[in-house]
């Protein structure tokens, strides 16, 4: 590993950089118990998830960024026992939307300030969650045909919330934006 | 956010004495992925039966009590609900209640020992046993972000009372109605990030001051942070 301060996690991150996402990842953690004690619904916890996760990736616009949000994020809910309904593959279910939304940034470096951009990583981030679902099924040996209706049922609301927190990114990311804080996209197209 | 309404939604340490309280994060750990990878390989009903009385027995040794076990397990009954319902669907009720029953059985019982393994291990415990799985700098963020969980709860708090006493509806009666919701990422999301950049700052600082990475050249991608304090 290298000691440079700019590259502190493997070759990636500064120290602050690392910081700013491990706050993020505090946040992600702070909704998800909060919403918990008052909501009962299947994926309301995606709104903040994402809402975090692509706005981290915007602030810090590295390879990598949102997936050690997740990561961070998931190792803290596996110590609070946040995600024990996922048993092991808690830090999985994070880790899978933060690769997701690195992907879609290293496609598209600024989608945190494009409302469309956000909407559809915010639903295919938050939809890849299921995956881990299906995996356990597909372990289990339910049919295919099974594992797909249960991952499609799951799916549907873990998107809507998904899109819910992606649409709220922009907003947000362009008033940091504008104060300097963070690249600016240009003007909306 | 009380202790208390921690515990009511189960998955949550159980602060009493057991033997497998006392037993060490790691075998307990290498316990849990055991009984895990058993529900996979036992498919007899006989054989997830008694998958399933060896966790129940799990929970007994723990002496986590029957209301705890059915906080941790509630879950799995509206899962139950939903996979025997799409075997009934695609079989028919005679064909396929028992596979789906047979199903769900697995899948709870891949489940439950992590519940229980979080039942009887402190945070504390856990975390030991993380820092020897996780690479030294993962756990470094981990733990640092523990120990500003309460901090960013508290400037949450006022940077929300800041805002209100300028006349956002970011109140919990106001927020009851959804044309209300931007103001809450206009009016404490902004700053609230803000804070975060310049806290990652003056963390950072004093993490280099303390010799955590190198403390020669600094550079900083929120170095405008700064000058917005």
């Amino acid at each position: 590993m290298k000691s440079s301060d700019d590259h502190l996690l493997w070759g990636m991150f500064s120290l602050r950089e690392a910081l700013y996402l491990s706050f993020c990842a505090i946040f992600i953690v702070i909704a998800k118990a909060v919403l918990r004690l008052h909501l009962h619904v299947t994926g309301h916890s995606m709104v903040f998830t994402m809402f975090f996760m692509i706005l981290a990736r915007g602030c810090v616009q590295r390879k990598g960024a949102a997936t050690f949000v997740g990561l961070i994020a998931g190792v803290m809910c596996l110590v609070f026992g946040m995600g024990a309904k996922s048993g092991p593959l808690v830090i999985l279910k994070f880790l899978l939307p933060g690769i997701v939304i690195d992907v879609a940034a290293i496609l598209y470096p600024l989608l945190a300030q494009r409302y469309v951009a956000c909407i559809i990583v915010g639903a295919v981030a938050a939809g890849s969650r299921v995956i881990i679902l299906g995996l356990v099924d597909w372990l289990v040996g339910i049919d295919r045909e099974l594992i797909l209706q249960h991952m499609v049922l799951l799916s549907f609301m873990n998107m809507g919330f998904g899109v819910i927190g992606g649409a709220m990114v922009p907003p947000v990311a362009r008033r940091l934006a504008a104060h300097g804080l963070i690249p600016s996209a240009g003007p909306n197209p | 956010m009380s202790l208390s309404a921690f515990q009511r939604i189960g998955w949550q340490f159980s602060a009493v004495d057991s033997r497998l309280h006392r037993i060490s994060a790691g075998w307990k750990m290498a316990g849990m992925l055991a009984m895990c990878s058993a529900a996979f390989v036992g498919k007899s009903f006989p054989a997830l039966l008694a998958l399933l009385v060896l966790n129940v027995i799990g929970y007994r040794l723990g002496r986590v009590k029957a209301v705890e076990m059915w906080r941790d397990m509630r879950f799995f009954m509206i899962q139950t609900m939903i996979v025997v319902a799409l075997y009934v669907l695609r079989d028919g009720i005679y064909d396929g209640v028992l596979p789906g029953l047979r199903t769900s059985l697995q899948i709870l019982l891949f489940f439950m020992p992590g519940a229980l393994f979080l039942r009887v291990t402190p945070s504390s415990q856990l975390m030991r046993s993380l820092r020897r799985w996780l690479p030294e700098r993962v756990a470094f963020f981990v733990f640092i972000s523990f120990r500003f969980i309460p901090y960013f709860a508290r400037e949450i708090s006022d940077i929300s009372m800041a805002q209100q006493l300028r006349g956002a509806r970011i109140d919990k009666h106001s927020l009851a109605n959804p044309r209300n919701w931007p103001g809450l990422f206009h009016c404490l999301m902004v700053p609230l990030m803000i804070r975060v950049m310049k806290t990652a700052e003056d963390a950072a600082l004093s993490a280099e001051a303390r010799g955590f990475g190198k403390t020669g050249r600094s550079h900083s991608s929120f170095t405008v942070a700064k000058e917005c304090e």
